[in-house]
């Protein structure tokens, strides 16, 4: 029967390796570790939502100004890739991603989220090593990550059907643009490459959610697990350590990745959003009279 | 892909939980935060330009009352320039009809001054002369030891006027 505590909490502390999977913590009901934090996430988005968006006057109050800092950097970069016309469409999305993922990602690394958990009892509230933690962060589940990726692209199709409907979509993928001048059999010829070119184009549309969903969890689960790999360093040295060094080396070696990891969140967050807002652009954006992809 | 999905705890039920949350996040976000955010910002960038162009026009009228107070003030220049040009020159018209007045009124004063004191010297001669004559009148008389009659006295008076030139 696992117990819930910290790992060496009494003696040297031992987080062991990560696991693939987010596990669920009550019992076989399916709400998972990484579910109860992206619950956490999104209370925190509601609250900070509000408190930005109550009272708002033209000289705006702390929140307020913050959250306009941020709603106006992002709808510049979203702006800057999808155009005029698409970004009031786009924004929302592509800001709540930015918003979610990041906020999930540094939720990550604050103390304790991976770090309690429930593992084999070796003194009161103290395990050897956590094997189902209490709380993981929520980008670092598989589900998660495609959850948002699969959102997206949802959303993704309705605002591109609605904005070029299912024949210009169609159209856009498989034919060729008007205005190549082309006749005869060198038009059936490229008719022929833009068909081909076309399926590639949806298989590549089809995997895009794969890409973005384990691109973010390969990230974040990667840096869970490297902080992990660190905390637990002195551990793994093939002699005997006193129990104060391994706490002094748990505390010491994942400091440096702490702040990588920081701007690991952030950048991948980015990314995640700047790639839904290039997909966005490549069929929805504002192009040049004959532009094609 | 049943491994795949084992590894890595891929369960639909999950799946559409976290959907859930993030569809959820993403509305709310849509109509309570972004919105009103946006509609702000809009009407900031609205009052700005509202502001600027209101500048602008007060610049404009600001030039414009500028141009209109410096032709106020150049006109009033050329007519208080004027106004004492024809202030000095009716000055001196008026400086030189007094003057000639006043020589007139000088001259007239002189002459009858004159007249006056000519008028005074006659009547003072007469008065002499017939004083004089008075005086004969009588020294002939008392030498002549006669009374004289009004025609003696009357002939007498008129020689000596006569003999007295003054």
């Amino acid at each position: 029967m696992p117990s819930l505590g910290i790992p060496g909490l009494f003696g040297s502390p031992i987080l062991g390796a990560v696991d693939t999977k987010a596990s669920n913590i009550f019992g076989d009901f399916p709400v998972t570790n990484s579910i109860v934090v992206a619950a956490i996430v999104l209370f925190l988005v509601m609250k900070f939502a509000k408190k930005a968006t109550t009272n708002m006057t033209l000289i705006p109050h702390k929140a307020q100004n913050f959250f306009e800092l941020v709603v106006e950097f992002l709808y510049t970069q979203v702006e800057g890739i999808v155009g005029k016309r698409m970004a009031p469409k786009a924004f929302p999305l592509i800001a709540t991603i930015f918003l979610f993922v990041v906020l999930s990602n540094w939720l990550g690394l604050v103390p304790g989220v991976g770090t309690i958990g429930f593992g084999t009892e070796v003194a009161p509230l103290s395990v050897k090593y956590i094997s189902d933690p209490l709380l993981r962060p929520a980008t670092a589940d598989l589900n998660m990550t495609l959850a948002i990726a699969i959102t997206f692209m949802v959303v993704w199709s309705i605002i591109i059907v609605r904005d070029i409907g299912v024949g210009g979509f169609l159209k856009h993928v498989f034919l060729a643009p008007s205005g190549l001048g082309l006749g005869g059999v060198m038009k059936l010829i490229v008719g022929g490459i833009f068909l081909f070119v076309g399926v590639i184009e949806m298989l590549s549309i089809a995997a895009r959610p794969l890409s973005l969903s384990l691109r973010l969890f390969g990230n974040i689960f990667a840096g869970e697990s490297l902080l992990h790999v660190m905390g637990d360093l002195t551990a793994k040295l093939p002699f005997e350590t006193p129990w104060f060094v391994d706490f002094l080396g748990s505390i010491a070696f994942p400091i440096p990745f702490y702040f990588l990891e920081i701007l690991v969140g952030l950048l991948q967050g980015l990314v995640f959003a700047l790639l839904c807002a290039v997909y966005i652009q490549l069929l929805g954006g504002d192009h040049e009279e004959g532009e094609h992809h | 892909m049943e491994e795949i999905t084992k590894t890595f705890g891929l369960e639909w039920p999950k799946f559409i939980a976290q959907c859930l949350i993030f569809f959820f996040v993403y509305k709310v976000l849509e109509k309570k935060a972004f919105g009103p955010i946006q509609a702000m910002l809009l009407t900031r960038r609205e009052r700005i330009a509202e502001g600027e162009a209101n500048l602008e026009k007060i610049k404009k009228d600001l030039a414009a009352a500028e141009t209109t107070s410096q032709g106020i003030v150049d006109k009033a220049n050329a007519d208080a320039t004027r106004l004492v040009a024809e202030a000095k020159t009716s000055a001196a018209a008026l400086s030189e009809a007094e003057r000639q007045k006043a020589s007139t009124e000088a001259a007239q004063i002189i002459a009858k001054g004159r007249e006056a004191t000519e008028a005074e010297k006659k009547s003072q001669l007469t008065a002499l002369k017939q004083e004089f004559g008075r005086l004969v009148v009588d020294a002939t008389s008392k030498v002549s030891g006669k009374v004289l009659s009004d025609s003696d006295q009357e002939r007498i008076n008129q020689e000596t006027a006569k003999q007295v030139a003054l």
